[in-house]
């Protein structure tokens, strides 16, 4: 059984794209990134798996279970974190917990408070008063006090401090450890890096390539930018993907060993040096469109 | 029953305004009465000074202020059925779309519920707030009645307190089934108010004029008109009928709708 199965799933919102045909298979206990720019169809894919939207075309299931006509049951056992989260504004966070809680008749108090000591959550504070990071703590906490065997997240991280990612990741991993398979979207490859196990890339909703995250994070790609004192030299090194200059900057797309870079721009004089991991968006650009054509 | 239990807790504060504000009210018109009824000249004089299709259109030509019955027909009824059923077509339509224009949607959706169970959820609670609504006025207003009528028939009064209800459900019904399409909820709040005093008003045209008599029947406040029940002596059960009607219609049209809607915020 598959935590996750997608068959051909599509999504139009009247003549607008959704999701196109995605096939998706998520292994039980698998950390599983989906990643993709804005506007690609990761929310699409996340409500359509939650029966939000009903699908246009294809088919879905979780847990073995049809995603339209078992989705009371799949619910009792996944827990989802929005990506835009907002409550009742006349609940206390505590309040808001308790009432979760009581869709799933079971005792979650030791979870919930245990949850909210880890994340410094005051439970007694109105929800509307909260910031947006704190909101995001009461969504974490509201997915996972019944403990679920599968977390569909939604860009997880937005609104959390650095401190408070980190717990949240390493408690995903411990979650991770006891059995819990995790899906979860994001624009942010280097989020993803970290987590996953096998990532899905989504763009103009089509899944373009499901990988292993070893076989990613061996496609080192960087952005390089440089600026020359002279003249833009020839340089000709090994892994130039691409490149254009104007004046005496020369940018590159570079996939290769940077210290062969570094070497070879040793012998000229430069003004700047700018090498930085590119968006998703530009691996996009210039990788997987390269790669559609060959 | 956990939706149901958060909605009643959600409502409440609304309900407690609305409910007393109208019960008050119409012990403040009874216990008005007794200085009207010691001078039915006054009162007499006071209604010649208005046009007779403008008494016609408010019922005063069956009813005879003079006395309990007529009295409260003529100026807290309408009242109580006008406001009632704005209050009933607000909270009707807030139900459903506060939960998508607050994007609290996702949340419950996510938790182990049908679709079924949220709309059934929010029906019940709509229904005990409507009840509660009726129970606290009609209360209040036969307290009123015991303090200051005198005499007075309480079957007649029954009957006066019960047909409100009949009309508050039928807005609740219609406020039911358009908060699908409105998904903002201060417009749910303008539509709704709005869709009440239209049809109040079409119904008093209609009664203006012959011409446009056949409007009468788009009003649901036609069917419960006091000075029919008081003079008839009964609350149509035809009419009666219709509004239930309407009102089975636009929840169930709400369950198909609900269950095969894209839920997107």
């Amino acid at each position: 059984m598959y935590a996750i199965e997608t068959k051909s799933l599509t999504k139009y919102y009247g003549k607008s794209r959704g999701i196109v045909d995605a096939d998706l298979t998520v292994k039980e206990g698998e950390i599983f990134g989906f990643i993709g720019p804005n506007g690609a169809g990761k929310s699409t894919m996340i409500r359509t798996l939650l029966n939000f939207i009903f699908p246009t075309g294809g088919s879905a299931k979780v847990l073995g279970m049809d995603v339209i006509k078992e989705t009371k049951e799949i619910k009792k056992q996944v827990g989802y974190l929005p990506g835009e989260v907002d409550y009742y504004d006349d609940m206390s966070c505590g309040e808001l917990l308790r009432y979760s809680e009581r869709f799933y008749n079971k005792d979650c108090t030791e979870n919930i408070n245990e949850l909210a000591e880890l994340f410094e959550l005051d439970l007694k504070k109105k929800i509307h008063t909260l910031s947006l990071g704190n909101k995001k703590k009461v969504a974490i906490i509201q997915a996972l006090l019944h403990s679920p065997k599968l977390l569909i997240l939604d860009e997880p991280t937005g609104g959390l401090d650095p401190l408070m990612q980190m717990r949240f990741f390493s408690r995903l991993q411990e979650e991770n450890k006891k059995g819990t398979t995790i899906f979860f979207s994001s624009h942010i490859l280097s989020e993803v890096q970290k987590l996953c196990h096998r990532v899905a890339i989504i763009r103009e909703g089509r899944i373009l390539k499901v990988e292993n995250m070893e076989d990613l994070r061996n496609n080192q790609f960087r952005k390089v930018r440089i600026n020359f004192t002279g003249e833009v030299p020839d340089l000709n090194i090994q892994g130039i993907i691409n490149s254009h200059q104007e004046n005496h900057t020369l940018h590159l797309f570079f996939k290769g060993d940077v210290n062969e870079l570094v070497k070879s721009l040793g012998c000229h004089q430069l003004d700047g040096l700018w090498i930085e991991e590119p968006t998703l968006e530009e691996v996009f650009m210039h990788y997987y469109e390269k790669e559609e054509y060959r | 029953m956990n939706i149901l239990r958060r909605e009643l807790k959600a409502n409440r504060r609304s309900l407690i305004i609305w409910s007393s504000i109208l019960a008050l009210l119409s012990l403040l018109m009874m216990a008005l009465y007794p200085s009207f009824s010691d001078s039915p000249d006054k009162t007499t004089e006071l209604l010649s000074l208005f046009p007779e299709e403008f008494l016609k259109a408010f019922g005063a030509d069956k009813l005879n202020m003079g006395e309990p019955i007529g009295w409260f027909a003529l100026e807290t009824y309408f009242m109580i059925i006008l406001f009632g059923s704005m209050f009933a077509a607000i909270i009707g339509s807030s139900m459903l779309s506060k939960e998508e224009d607050e994007k609290t949607i996702e949340f419950l959706l996510a938790k182990p519920v049908t679709r079924n169970h949220v709309v059934t959820g929010k029906l019940l609670a709509l229904l005990i707030c409507l009840v509660v609504f009726n129970a606290v006025v009609g209360i209040v207003t036969f307290i009123g009645f015991e303090a200051f009528a005198g005499d007075y028939s309480r079957m007649e009064l029954l009957r006066l307190i019960a047909a409100p209800f009949l009309a508050h459900l039928c807005y609740a019904g219609i406020g039911f089934l358009l908060s699908l399409f409105l998904t903002r909820r201060k417009s749910t709040y303008s539509v709704s108010i709005g869709i009440v005093l239209m049809t109040y008003f079409l119904g008093v045209i209609a009664d203006l004029s012959e011409k446009v008599e056949f409007l009468r029947y788009l009003s649901p406040f036609y069917y419960m008109d006091a000075s029919d029940i008081v003079s008839d002596g009964r609350i149509n059960p035809l009419y009666t009928l219709i509004l239930l009607g309407v009102s089975a219609l636009a929840v169930g049209a709400t369950y198909f709708l609900y269950n095969r809607r894209d839920i997107t915020i």
